[in-house]
């Protein structure tokens, strides 16, 4: 019951998958080739024996491996055929691992008109094939990056597909945005607004991360000089890890997929929340720090803790939900969220007087092992939804016309069959959202 | 806990409204009526006195205003370790919930550890007070793996007294306690891999050599101690030392490190793979950052991570070549040679580049015409100063002229021709250099420009007609 079906898109996707399924499989006690550990090596491995929650994730075979409930698809193979050759390439069903011939090449058009729509039905049936091993499935969890041709294109035409055939069924997304100040395509912003128009009616929560603030923490926390995209995605890893504890563990505190819809959206199109994760200790600096439950709630408030570059302090938080895991007690919890409450830095809006919701699972962290981030007792993933993501916004929109007013890059879209209308829509689209988050943070 | 003032309340840690503190003496201290309890703080301001009152010394304090007395009703003396669980599980389901619980009996205060196999004991974070100078432990953890002891006041004498009952002990955390290694460990802490000593600033390099025996030491981490130099004196320059047989990786940061000579000394570690050398003057400072990595990785031959950055074979061959080149003029003015006969750099050069001689023998000795230093791009730098003789005539005098090295034979025997009345195309060119003695190189075409026939500065043209 209350399986999770984890779908990875485009490159950026399915590299986060990898350092996701790596830690969970490290969470489980689960070895590379999907055979669980038996008791002795549970224990030594400091695991407890583990009930059958992590079934939510994993579905187990005959032969007793313990396959992921997971599909990786991309338009080019050269990425899968990563997976399909690295540590993992046993966890994983080989048709869990879709690959097109000829990728996207940035383009959102080719992602999913001509090329993505020669590869959504095979996508499709291996979808129903996942959905059909599972008694009760809760939802997807969708991984992508805004700026790609793969992770912009195929996701709009998926996700629409989905809508469709599994109507009641909560989508979830991890997005990368595209960086403020690092780009590595010139088109993101067209791309990105022309995924966020077709994605917005479908998604039912988008948790947004950005390269830049992810490598500023590897640099300055963790110590890292040159941070390589393997550093980054462990840790978007930690962070979804924290989010889906709840769904892989038993916990005194559960929160289930639904959950996360009802207390952080307000209103269908608000639902693009941020992610803090806390504490991010080097492992040089293991055991330095008190970090007791109010010091890491503190530090989620904390601009420099944040996974996407947007500055909390310029808006309004309309809800927040806190995610620990490891040595959490209530009586903690419920002090740190009063200590917050009462700071002036940290604003509700008018119209949500509590604000926030709580999830504790008594799972502590793990690292893996030769990573950059020091073990620790407790962690929390705050999941914020806030005004002061329209920056966010703003910023790409305004990417988007400096483009859009010269027509530059338009004819590789028009040429795979776009029209310039879709540009504009989409743009109206984006203009409406921003609108509508400046709504929300006006006083009564 | 109701605590009555017996004398082993002498060495408790305390804690007043959030400072720390450690008990030195109770008693009456006249004038005033009363028990009075001497403290010293952690924090060496917070005192008004370094324990004497009235030119009686009670007890002695490291700093003028260190010390306080204080009553006893005030004082906090924090709760054991068994009540500090209670209080904070108590809501929860206790820890008779988990697995497995090992009650260990250390003294007569029984000890419920909580947990498998492995036990972290967070004794900073229970706020709970170590009790200095407990005389007989006679309880062994023989299964503690992980310890954690940072800011609990702990003293290397301590440690190693207790380091008896940790058999099997891997990482060791000492972060913040003022230690002062003052004893090699003899038959303890031999498991230990990890070893943790940031914050401790009383730390130098000659205590670090009593720790330097540790077999089975992989990872060192000496984060703002204050360190600046090291000199392992049993290795000379280009050996390895016999100390940190098995470190592998070591932890600098935030220190006092501005020369290159400590840098050239690790390279002496014979296990080091892997260091983190941040914040640190030597790092910091107007040099890029990359210049500053590639003379690391250029100076230490084994390593394989810097800054927690793995270091490509690419990596390392640029850096290297790049050592070599930038420092192939020092080397030669030093007495090195490209002929290994001739090589002999003298003993400050080999000290302050240690790996320089591998580093020839690995690419080759720089050629000179790596080590020529561009010039700027200036006109006065394009010109060739050259003589001019008239080997035909006798009389004529020798010649000295600027000309660009971009000047075509043609334009030169224009010049020649106007200054010697003579006309152009009876003028036969050729010039030798005293490079080569004895050879001439006839200048035969005139589209042609001098640096086309490798005129230098120096060179002799000769003209005849």
């Amino acid at each position: 019951m209350r399986e999770c079906l984890s779908i990875h898109i485009g490159q950026a996707g399915i590299q986060i998958g990898d350092a996701c399924w790596e830690l969970y499989c490290l969470e489980h006690g689960i070895q590379p080739d999907g055979v669980v550990l038996n008791s002795d090596q549970l224990e030594s491995a400091n695991l407890e024996h583990m009930d059958t929650s992590f079934n939510t994730f994993f579905c187990e075979t005959r032969a007793g491996k313990h396959v992921p409930r997971a599909l990786f698809m991309d338009l080019e193979p050269a990425v899968i055929d990563g997976i399909r050759a690295g540590r993992h390439r046993s966890l994983f069903h080989p048709e869990q691992l879709v690959s097109g011939k000829e990728d996207a090449a940035n383009n959102y058009a080719r992602g999913r008109y001509s090329v993505g729509s020669e590869i959504i039905d095979l996508v499709l049936e291996r979808i129903r094939k996942l959905a059909e091993q599972c008694s009760g499935l809760q939802g997807f969890l969708i991984f992508r990056s805004f700026g790609g041709g793969t992770g912009s294109g195929l996701t709009s035409l998926l996700m629409e597909q989905l809508s469709i055939e599994y109507s009641r069924k909560t989508k979830l997304e991890f997005s990368v945005y595209p960086a403020p100040r690092i780009s590595t395509a010139v088109v993101e912003p067209y791309n990105s607004v022309l995924t966020t128009h077709s994605t917005l009616e479908h998604a039912d929560c988008t948790f947004m991360v950005d390269n830049e603030a992810i490598y500023d923490i590897c640099h300055h926390k963790l110590g890292v000089e040159r941070p390589s995209y393997a550093s980054i995605n462990r840790l978007i890893g930690q962070a979804v890890s924290c989010i889906t504890a709840s769904l892989r563990f038993e916990g005194p505190l559960n929160v289930d997929l639904i959950e996360f819809q009802t207390n952080l959206v307000p209103y269908p199109r608000i639902h693009f929340p941020m992610t803090t994760f806390a504490p991010i200790i080097s492992a040089d600096n293991a055991y330095r720090e008190e970090l007791s439950v109010s010091d890491i709630t503190a530090a989620c408030f904390d601009f420099s803790n944040q996974l996407v570059k947007c500055d909390p302090r310029l808006g309004k938080y309309m809800a927040c939900c806190l995610l620990y895991r490891g040595d959490v007690v209530p009586k903690d919890v419920n002090a740190a969220i009063a200590a917050m409450k009462s700071r002036n830095s940290v604003q509700f809006v008018d119209w949500c007087p509590t604000g926030f919701k709580v999830g504790i699972n008594n799972q502590p962290p793990t690292v893996m092992p030769g990573g950059d981030l020091a073990k620790v007792q407790r962690a929390v993933c705050m999941l914020s939804n806030t005004t002061a993501v329209v920056e966010a916004w703003a910023r790409l929109d305004h990417k988007f016309d400096l483009m859009y007013a010269k027509r530059a890059f338009l004819h590789w879209y028009i040429r795979e069959g776009m029209e310039e209308g879709e540009f504009s829509e989409a743009r109206e689209d984006l203009a409406a959202l921003e609108k509508d988050y400046e709504e929300m943070g006006q006083s009564f | 806990m109701n605590d009555t003032l017996t004398s082993d309340v002498i060495g408790r840690r305390v804690e007043v409204n959030g400072e720390h503190a450690t008990v030195r003496f109770s008693g009456i201290v006249p004038p005033v009526a009363g028990l009075w309890l001497g403290v010293e703080w952690d924090n060496p301001e917070r005192g008004k006195h370094d324990g004497s009152h009235e030119g009686t010394v009670y007890f002695k304090c490291r700093h003028p205003t260190g010390g306080s007395f204080i009553r006893p009703n005030k004082v906090n003396f924090g709760v054991d370790f068994l009540t500090a669980v209670k209080n904070r599980y108590v809501l929860e389901d206790g820890p008779e919930e988990d697995g497995k619980e090992q009650i260990v009996i250390i003294g007569n205060k029984p000890v419920e550890t909580i947990g498998f196999d492995s036990i972290i004991k967070q004794q900073s974070e229970n706020k709970l007070r170590f009790p200095s100078g407990s005389p007989s432990r006679t309880g062994t953890f023989p299964a503690l793996k992980v310890l954690v002891l940072n800011r609990t006041g702990i003293t290397w004498a301590e440690v190693l007294r207790c380091a008896s009952g940790w058999p099997v002990l891997e990482e060791l955390y000492l972060e913040s306690n003022d230690l002062f290694i003052s004893e090699r460990p003899a038959d303890v802490l031999q498991t230990v891999k990890l070893l943790d000593l940031s914050s401790n600033q009383l730390i130098d390099e000659n205590q670090l050599f009593l720790i330097a025996y540790l077999p089975r030491l992989e990872q060192l981490i000496l984060s703002d101690i204050g360190i600046s130099t090291i000199h392992f004196p049993d290795a000379g320059t280009g050996h390895k030392t016999a100390m940190f047989p098995s470190l592998q990786y070591l932890v600098v940061n935030d220190n006092q490190i501005s020369q290159w000579s400590f840098i050239n000394e690790l390279d002496k570690l014979p296990s080091l793979q892997a260091l983190s050398c941040i914040r640190n003057p030597l790092t910091e400072g107007s040099k890029e950052a990359q210049t500053t990595r590639q003379l690391i990785i250029a100076r230490i031959g084994q390593l394989k991570t810097l800054n927690k950055c793995e270091i490509l074979p690419e990596e390392r061959r640029g850096a290297e070549l790049d050592y070599r080149k930038a420092f192939g003029n020092e080397w030669k003015k030093a007495g090195g040679h490209q002929d290994p006969d001739k090589n002999r750099p003298h003993e400050q050069f080999l000290e302050a580049h240690p790996r320089y001689q591998l580093l020839c023998l690995k690419y080759g000795a720089p050629e000179d015409g790596e080590l020529k230093l561009h010039q700027p791009f200036l006109l006065k730098n394009q010109l060739l100063t050259l003589k001019i003789k008239y080997p035909n005539q006798v009389d004529q005098k020798v010649l000295e002229k600027q000309l660009p090295d971009s000047m075509t034979i043609q334009k030169v025997k224009g010049l020649l021709a106007r200054l010697l009345k003579v006309p152009v195309s009876e003028l036969l060119l050729s010039y030798e250099s005293p490079k080569m003695p004895g050879r001439e190189i006839e200048l035969e075409n005139d589209q042609q420009s001098l640096q086309f026939y490798s005129v230098e500065s120096g060179d002799c043209l000769l003209v005849r007609w």
